[in-house]
């Protein structure tokens, strides 16, 4: 093997074997070196299916593998293992543990919309990052993310209040992605609001924090949005066959 | 009163030409080898056509009625030319049937011979029923049928089709890109999943040539209404595992081997010279171009004139052309041959 194909093989796809012997010759030890193959054998048709079926990812369908996304991309410049116009690929032809391999990144994309101005095909490839993250979430391939969290709290709070207290969002998702409340930017940035703002906006803040102000006539528009959110839960976890998944997964048990 | 003028093909090229030329009160004779007029698209018994969306056996058994009819017009079917002699205004051809007929001049409407799959081995035609020829799809589309595996009637789940089949290929000294194959087997790929919406269909492709407004039409569309999966692989070899064929090749944007079942295979075939274009050349006098096709010279001074005066081409005999150019090519040929023809008489005169 030319040595420059190397970085072309993955590390897990070299095999040596301590005792080896093939039609009586030894190919014991690191002299004699196998390379696994990496054939793709199927494709999984569903994965397209299930990521277009959440939001974002609509128009995957229509990439025609120009690579502008990716040239584009903030992140790439950064990373060149972030590849979007790679990912959409994988994800159209249901190479799905190809995707697998880059979950720790796929989330990383910081929704700049560079690749969406420049998609000749409307693809919106942001949304499709998107959309590939959250599917990754949903099929519990990655935890979730910190960002997420941030999310579920900020949204359940306008759901529940209508309002949003920022006291309470802070405190709430410190605590349930267990980081200590006392952070020194934190501290920081509290010792500073004192020293500048003034008296009456602090005392309204304290009392917000303290009683939990709520939109008057909230209840409608609440029952509104939860209904909302639970047919759209709802619609994904079908999309993505969750229920089955977990029906599968109890009958085993 | 002058002489007619020959016409060789009956395909849409030879059909336009003799519509034209008796439109302008020009005799013609058509002489057809096979027993029915219509060229490829009524021989082969394709579907609908790619732009228009119409029927063939409508739209060029329309042609067919329209210059069969014309009393100006003397249809010669199951005949060839064997021989030719004279000079421009006073041709004598003789047919395979015995006739002998004087003409003033010859529009060769020869058309094109589809590539033989058996040529290319490999890709598993001839061997394995389910793989097939974009041509036989064309026809189970046509005949009502429907898109099924021969094998046993099945209607597939998924299947290839692979581009350039007998096209672009140095290998078996094909270095010509048939021009058509790319639209017609975009649009072949959305009539699939029209009628089989649960079936997937992927194109194999090097490039993707659906040229000029074809784009939209028929790559975009596809893909964008159909959802069509684009491939850009170009298949190594197509074997069985007993129940499915097994598409093999690299797929070259994952640099990945690919081994994937398919139920059924299309082959995307292409445009070959007509088997008979050596014979034409030999009979006619007229010089074959480096690939085979029959040659033309420029289009700046006559249109269409090979390298004989009074023996003009049209169509896919000069290499691989669609319907709509093959017709506009037969009908500026046409223009040519009156151009000739008031040349001359004004010469007479
Ligand atoms: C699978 C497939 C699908 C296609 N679909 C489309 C489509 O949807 N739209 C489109 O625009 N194009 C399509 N094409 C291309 C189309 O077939 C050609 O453009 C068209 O047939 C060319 O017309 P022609 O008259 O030049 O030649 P032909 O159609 O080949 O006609 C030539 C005629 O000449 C006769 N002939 C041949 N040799 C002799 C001889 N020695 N003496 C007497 N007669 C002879 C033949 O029998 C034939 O009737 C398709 C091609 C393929 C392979
Ligand atoms: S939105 Fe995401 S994928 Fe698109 S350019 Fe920005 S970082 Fe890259
Ligand atoms: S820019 Fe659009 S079409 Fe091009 S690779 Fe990216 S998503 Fe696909
Ligand atoms: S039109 Fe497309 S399929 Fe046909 S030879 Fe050209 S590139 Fe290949």
């Amino acid at each position: 093997m030319p040595i420059h194909e190397k970085s072309l093989i993955r590390p897990e796809n070299l095999e040596v074997h301590e005792h080896l012997e093939i039609e009586g010759v030894d190919v014991s030890g690191h002299w004699s070196t196998f390379i696994g193959s990496r054939v793709v054998a199927d494709y999984n048709e569903a994965m397209e299916e299930e990521i277009a079926a959440l939001p974002g990812g609509e128009y995957i369908h229509r990439c025609w593998q120009c690579g502008s996304c990716t040239n584009s991309c903030t992140v790439n410049a950064l990373n060149p293992d972030f590849n979007p116009r790679y990912w959409i690929y994988l994800i159209r032809m249901g190479m799905e543990s190809e995707l697998l391999r880059d979950k720790d990144i796929i989330w990383q994309c910081v929704s700049c919309h560079k690749c969406t101005h420049v998609c000749p095909r409307d693809v919106v490839p942001e949304g499709v990052m998107k959309a590939t993250s959250h599917w990754l979430e949903l099929k519990g391939h990655t935890p979730k993310s910190h960002s997420m969290i941030f999310d579920e709290v900020f949204s359940e709070q306008v759901f529940e209040t209508g309002k949003i207290e920022d006291g309470r969002v802070i405190k709430r998702f410190f605590k349930r992605t267990g980081q200590a409340l006392a952070q020194p930017w934190m501290v920081d940035m509290v010792k500073g609001m004192l020293r500048n703002l003034p008296l009456g906006l602090l005392t309204r803040m304290g009392l917000a924090t303290l009683v939990a102000p709520r939109t008057k006539d909230w209840g409608d528009a609440r029952a509104a949005i939860e209904e909302y959110v639970a047919e759209r839960e709802e619609h994904n976890r079908k999309a993505l066959g969750l229920d089955e998944l977990i029906q599968s997964a109890r009958t085993e048990i | 009163m002058t002489k007619p003028i020959l016409i060789v093909g009956g395909g849409p090229a030879g059909l336009a030409a003799a519509h034209s030329l008796a439109t302008f009160g020009q005799a013609c004779i058509l002489v057809e080898k096979e027993d029915r007029l219509g060229g490829a698209p009524i021989l082969e018994g394709y579907a609908k056509l790619v732009p228009s969306g119409e029927w063939a056996k409508d739209a060029i058994g329309g042609m067919v009625d329209r210059a069969a009819n014309h009393e100006l017009v003397d249809v010669r079917t199951g005949t060839t030319v064997s021989s030719f002699s004279g000079e421009v205004g006073n041709f004598t051809a003789g047919l395979s049937n015995g006739d002998s007929l004087d003409v003033s001049a010859a529009i060769l409407c020869t058309g094109f011979t589809h590539f033989d799959s058996a040529n290319k081995p490999e890709w598993g035609f001839g061997t394995f029923p389910d793989v097939v020829t974009t041509s036989q799809v064309e026809q189970m589309i046509s005949s009502g049928q429907g898109v099924r595996c021969p094998s046993d009637g099945r209607k597939p789940q998924r299947v290839a089709i692979l581009l350039c089949v007998g096209s672009r290929d140095r290998q078996i000294g094909r270095e010509w890109c048939s021009k058509i194959c790319c639209t017609v087997s975009a649009n072949m790929a959305m009539e699939i999943r029209e009628e089989l919406p649960d079936c997937h269909v992927y194109i194999y492709y090097m490039d993707i040539r659906t040229f000029g407004l074809y784009e939209t039409k028929y790559y975009w569309k596809s893909q964008e209404e159909f959802k069509v999966k684009y491939i850009k692989a170009r298949i190594a070899e197509v074997t069985s595992d007993g129940e499915k064929l097994i598409v093999k090749g690299e797929d070259t944007l994952v640099k990945r081997p690919i081994t994937i079942p398919f139920d059924m295979v299309v082959h995307a075939i292409g445009m070959d010279p007509n088997v008979d274009n050596k014979d034409l050349s030999a009979v006619f006098g007229v010089d074959l171009e480096p690939h085979g096709y029959i040659g033309k010279a420029n289009s700046y001074s006559a249109t269409g004139l090979t390298n004989r005066t009074g023996v003009f081409v049209a169509g896919a005999a000069t290499g691989p052309e669609t319907i709509d150019d093959s017709i506009a090519q037969a009908k500026a040929a046409a223009m040519a041959a009156l151009e000739q023809r008031q040349l001359a008489a004004r010469l007479v005169s």
